[in-house]
C-alpha cells in the first residue's frame, strides 16, 4: 500500500458524499407513473396558485389572446396564475421536470409533441371533469366538434381524455387566389382532376408544385394522404402497426406510392426542389414563382412577410381518389396537467376557461388560426381550410397518429424522402419499406 | 509486494551507484514511506481541502450523470414514466441499425479525414505565417471563423447553395445552365466537412504558431549556419520542438470532433422545422433523433446506448493517440 492508494482513499470517501449528495437531490425520482383520479373542479379556488408552462413566447398572436384570457380569469375567480412564456421548447424541458416533484401544474403544445411526452407515458391527469364543465352555459364535450374527439385521438390508456383541445391546424394545398381565380370558382375534387390542373400550368408555363423536400415532413404528407384517401383514416397506422410487413403488399398501398412517382415524373415540382433548403421553395411560391404548395394552415402566417403585394390567400383539400370518405387532417394545439400537480382544481380551470367563446373568437380573428369552437370566426386567409374542416365527415392526424419511437424519423422518412426526391420508383418504394418495417418490429417489438 | 519490489530496484540502483553499500539509504527511504517529510505530511493534509471540492463538483456533475447514463442504457425508457430492464438489447439494436453504423462512419470520417486536413493546412499556414509581415492581422483572420456560431454557416448555406442561390447566379454568365445540386441530400455532408475544415484550421493553427513562436531564434540560425532545406528545417528542429503541442491538438480535435452536432442539425432539417437527412447523421445527431426528435416516443435508453459508445469511441482513441503520440518531450 503506497502513497496513491491512500490518496485514493481519501477520495474515494469524497465520491461517496457526493454520490449521497445526488441520490437525494433526485429523491422520489423514479414512482414517476401515477395514476391520478379525476377531480371535481367546481369549487372556489380563489387564491389559489397555478404554474402555466406556455408554448408561447411573448409577443405572439396567440400569446397575447391567452395572456388576456389569463387576465379575465385572474379577476373572475380569485386565482392567480404564474405564467412562463416558454416557446416550443416546453415539452422538451417538461420530461426531465417529471422525473422530479417541481411539475408545472399546467403545459399545453401541439398533441403531437405532448402525446409522445406526457399521454402515452401515463404522467397526464384525467381531464374528464373539463369535458363536462360547462362554458357559456354548454359543456365542453358539446362546444368541440364529435368528430375531433370520436377517433379518441385524446384518450389515455386508462380511457380518459388527457387532453383539452383549444385550437387546431390543418393543411390544404394553398394557391394565389388573385392569380388563380379559376381554381377558387373550382377545384379540383378528384385525383385526375388535379393532374388536368397540373398540365394547364405547366404548358402556362408556371411551375406547378412548389415543395420544400429537405423537410421530410412535408414530404411524407403527400404520400400518406395518398394512402388515406384510399382507404381511409387510419389506414396508415394500420400500415405500419403490421408487424409482418404485409400490409405493404395491399394494392392501395402501391397506388399511392404510384401517385407520388407521378409528380416527379411528370416534371410538376418546381426544379430545384430536390436540392434546396427551408424556406427557399415556400419563398419563392409567395412569390408568385410556382402555382400550388401543399402545406399547413399556419402558411398565411409563415409566409405573409414576404408574399407579393395583393396575394389572397386560398386553399382547397388534398383531393380525393376513391369513394372513401375524404378526412381532413386536423392537429390540435391545447392544454395538459401533469398528474403530480398539486394544483389540479385551478389547473383544469383555466383550460376549460380558454374555450370561452370570447377567447375562442380572439383566437379566430386576432391570432388568425383555427379555433377549436366550429362556431368561432376566423380570418380571411383561413376562411377555405375552415370550410374543409367543417365539411369533412371524419379527420386524421398529421403523419395519422404514427408516434412509435423512431419509426417516422429512422425508418419512414429516409425511404420516402427517396421517392419524393425521384431517387427510387414506387416499386422500389414499396419493396424497401417492407424490408425495413419487418426489422424495425424485430427490433423494436 | 509492491515493497518488496521497490526494495528490489533501491538495492540494485545502490549497488551501482559509487556510494553503494551505505545502509542509511536504504532505511532512509523506508522511513519516508512511512511517517514521511514534513513537506509530504502537509501535502497529505492539504489534498482534501484542495482537490476535496472541484472532486465533488465533478463527481456529481460528470461523473454521476455518466454512470447514471449507463443505467438508462440498459432499459427502455420514455424519459419519464415506467422503465423496462432490457439488458444489453439497446447496444445489440444499435449495432443492427444501418443508420448508427452509417452515422458513426460520418463521425470517423469527421475524425481522421477532416481532422487530415485541417492539420496538414493547419502546419502549413503555420509555415507560411512564421515568416510573413503583418502576421499577427493574418492570424486574427484566419481565427475568425471559429468565433461564429455555427447557426450562421447553416442560414449561410441556404444563401450560397440554393438552386437561385449566389453560387448559380455568379455561374450563369459563365454558361452553366444546369448547375449541380449543391443542396441535395447526398451532397450536404461534403459540403459539412468543407465547412468544418475552413472553420477550424484557423483554431489549430494559432495553437500550433504558439509552439512554433516558442522554438528560440538561435536553432534557425544554426540551420542557416548548417545550410539546412525548408524541409530539414521542418523534420529536425520544427516537427520535434512541437510535438506535444500538435499532440494535444490532436487530442482535443478528436474530443470535439465526436461531439459535432449543431452543425449538421442547420445545414440540413433547417430551423427546427425537421430531421437533417439521414445521410448526413453523426453519432451525436443519432443519439438525439432517439431522445428528442419530438416527432415520436423518445427512446431514452436507445439514445444513452450510443452515448455511452460514443464515450467509450472517444476514451479509447485519446488513449491510442497519446500512445502513438509518445515521445519524450525536448527541454530547450
Amino acid at each position: 500500500m503506497g502513497k496513491p492508494a491512500r490518496h485514493l482513499r481519501s477520495l474515494a470517501a469524497l465520491m461517496g458524499v457526493a454520490l449521497a449528495l445526488t441520490t437525494t437531490a433526485c429523491g422520489g425520482a423514479t414512482d414517476a407513473s401515477t395514476m391520478a383520479d379525476t377531480v371535481d373542479i367546481s369549487g372556489s379556488i380563489s387564491g389559489q396558485t397555478i404554474n402555466y408552462w406556455s408554448m408561447w413566447k411573448d409577443g405572439e398572436p396567440q400569446q397575447k389572446v391567452i395572456a388576456a384570457a389569463i387576465a379575465d380569469f385572474e379577476k373572475e375567480t380569485g386565482a392567480k396564475v404564474s405564467v412562463q412564456w416558454q416557446g416550443r421548447s416546453n415539452s422538451e424541458k417538461l420530461v426531465p421536470a417529471l422525473n422530479t416533484n417541481n411539475v408545472p401544474d399546467l403545459v399545453d403544445g401541439t398533441l403531437a409533441k405532448l402525446a409522445p411526452v406526457i399521454g402515452e407515458t401515463g404522467q397526464a391527469s384525467p381531464l374528464t371533469s373539463v369535458y363536462s364543465y360547462k362554458v357559456d352555459d354548454t359543456s365542453i364535450s358539446e362546444v368541440i366538434p364529435q368528430k375531433f374527439t370520436s377517433n379518441g385521438a385524446f384518450k389515455g390508456e386508462d380511457g380518459q381524455p388527457w387532453m383539452v383541445p383549444y385550437s387546431v391546424s390543418s393543411d390544404g394545398i394553398w394557391f394565389d387566389a388573385a392569380k388563380h381565380p379559376e381554381l377558387k370558382d373550382k377545384p379540383p375534387a378528384t385525383w385526375d382532376e388535379f393532374i388536368n390542373v397540373l398540365d394547364k400550368l405547366k404548358a402556362s408555363g408556371t411551375a406547378p408544385i412548389a415543395a420544400d423536400g429537405d423537410i421530410a415532413g412535408y414530404n411524407a404528407t403527400w404520400f400518406v394522404t395518398s394512402l388515406l384517401r384510399l382507404k381511409g383514416a387510419g389506414s396508415f397506422k394500420a400500415l405500419v402497426e403490421d408487424k409482418s410487413g404485409d400490409a405493404w403488399d395491399a394494392p392501395e398501398v402501391l397506388e399511392a406510392a404510384r401517385k407520388v412517382e407521378n409528380l416527379v415524373k411528370g416534371g410538376y415540382l418546381n426544379s430545384g426542389y430536390n436540392a434546396s433548403k427551408f424556406p427557399a421553395q415556400q419563398q419563392l411560391w409567395a412569390n408568385g414563382d410556382a402555382a400550388l404548395m401543399l402545406n399547413g394552415s399556419w402558411t398565411p402566417t409563415e409566409t405573409g412577410s414576404y408574399a407579393v403585394p395583393g396575394f389572397e390567400y386560398s386553399s382547397f383539400q388534398f383531393p380525393a381518389m376513391s369513394d372513401k370518405p375524404a378526412s381532413a387532417r386536423v392537429d390540435f394545439i391545447g392544454f395538459a396537467v401533469p398528474a403530480k400537480s398539486k394544483n389540479q382544481v385551478p389547473a383544469q380551470r383555466l383550460a376549460a376557461f380558454m374555450l370561452n367563446s370570447k377567447y375562442q373568437n380572439a383566437l379566430g380573428t386576432e391570432a388568425k388560426v383555427l379555433p377549436v369552437r366550429p362556431d368561432a370566426p376566423v380570418a380571411a386567409a383561413v376562411e377555405s381550410v375552415k370550410a374543409a374542416i367543417d365539411a369533412a365527415p371524419a379527420t386524421h392526424l398529421q403523419n395519422d397518429g404514427v408516434t412509435f419511437p423512431g419509426y417516422m424519423e429512422k425508418v419512414f422518412f429516409p425511404k420516402d424522402d427517396e421517392l419524393f426526391l425521384g431517387k427510387s420508383t414506387a416499386d422500389e418504394f414499396v419493396g424497401k419499406m417492407k424490408a425495413a418495417q419487418i426489422q424495425y418490429w424485430k427490433d423494436n417489438g | 509486494m509492491s515493497l518488496s519490489l521497490k526494495d528490489h530496484r533501491v538495492n540494485r540502483t545502490a549497488d551501482r551507484g559509487p556510494e553503494s553499500g551505505k545502509p542509511l539509504q536504504h532505511t532512509s527511504r523506508r522511513g519516508s514511506q512511512r511517517g514521511g517529510s514534513s513537506i509530504d505530511v502537509q501535502r497529505k493534509k492539504l489534498l482534501v481541502p484542495f482537490v476535496g471540492p472541484a472532486f465533488v463538483l465533478y463527481t456529481v456533475l460528470f461523473i454521476v450523470p455518466a454512470l447514471g447514463a449507463v443505467w438508462i442504457s440498459l432499459h427502455k425508457w420514455a424519459g419519464s414514466g415506467p422503465m423496462k430492464f432490457v439488458g444489453l438489447d439497446n447496444y445489440g439494436r444499435i449495432f443492427r441499425d444501418q443508420l448508427f453504423i452509417s452515422s458513426f462512419g460520418n463521425t470517423l470520417l469527421l475524425l481522421f479525414v477532416v481532422g487530415a486536413a485541417i492539420f496538414i493546412l493547419a502546419f502549413a499556414l503555420t509555415l507560411v505565417l512564421r515568416d510573413m509581415a503583418g502576421k499577427k492581422i493574418a492570424r486574427n483572420v484566419i481565427f475568425f471563423p471559429h468565433l461564429i456560431n455555427a447557426l450562421v454557416f447553416g442560414v449561410l448555406a441556404g444563401f450560397i447553395f440554393n438552386p437561385g442561390g449566389m453560387v448559380n447566379s455568379l455561374l450563369a454568365p459563365l454558361g452553366v445552365t444546369d448547375p449541380p445540386k449543391w443542396l441535395a441530400q447526398d451532397n450536404i455532408f461534403p459540403l459539412i466537412m468543407v465547412t468544418l475544415v475552413c472553420t477550424t484550421t484557423g483554431y489549430f493553427t494559432t495553437i500550433l504558431m504558439a509552439g512554433v513562436d516558442r522554438i528560440p531564434p538561435y536553432y534557425y540560425e544554426d540551420c542557416a549556419l548548417a545550410g539546412a532545406t525548408a524541409f530539414q528545417r521542418l523534420r529536425y528542429v520544427i516537427l520535434p520542438l512541437t510535438w506535444d503541442v500538435f499532440g494535444t491538438c490532436a487530442v482535443l480535435w478528436t474530443i470535439s470532433s465526436v461531439k459535432i452536432f449543431e452543425i449538421v442539425w442547420v445545414f440540413g432539417g433547417s430551423s427546427g422545422a425537421g430531421v437533417p437527412p439521414t445521410q448526413s447523421w453523426t453519432a451525436a445527431v443519432y443519439t438525439y433523433v432517439n431522445a428528442f426528435s419530438g416527432q415520436s416516443t423518445p427512446a431514452y435508453g436507445a439514445a444513452t446506448a450510443s452515448a455511452v459508445l460514443s464515450l467509450a469511441l472517444i476514451s479509447v482513441l485519446v488513449v491510442l493517440l497519446r500512445r502513438a503520440m509518445r515521445r519524450d518531450a525536448v527541454e530547450f
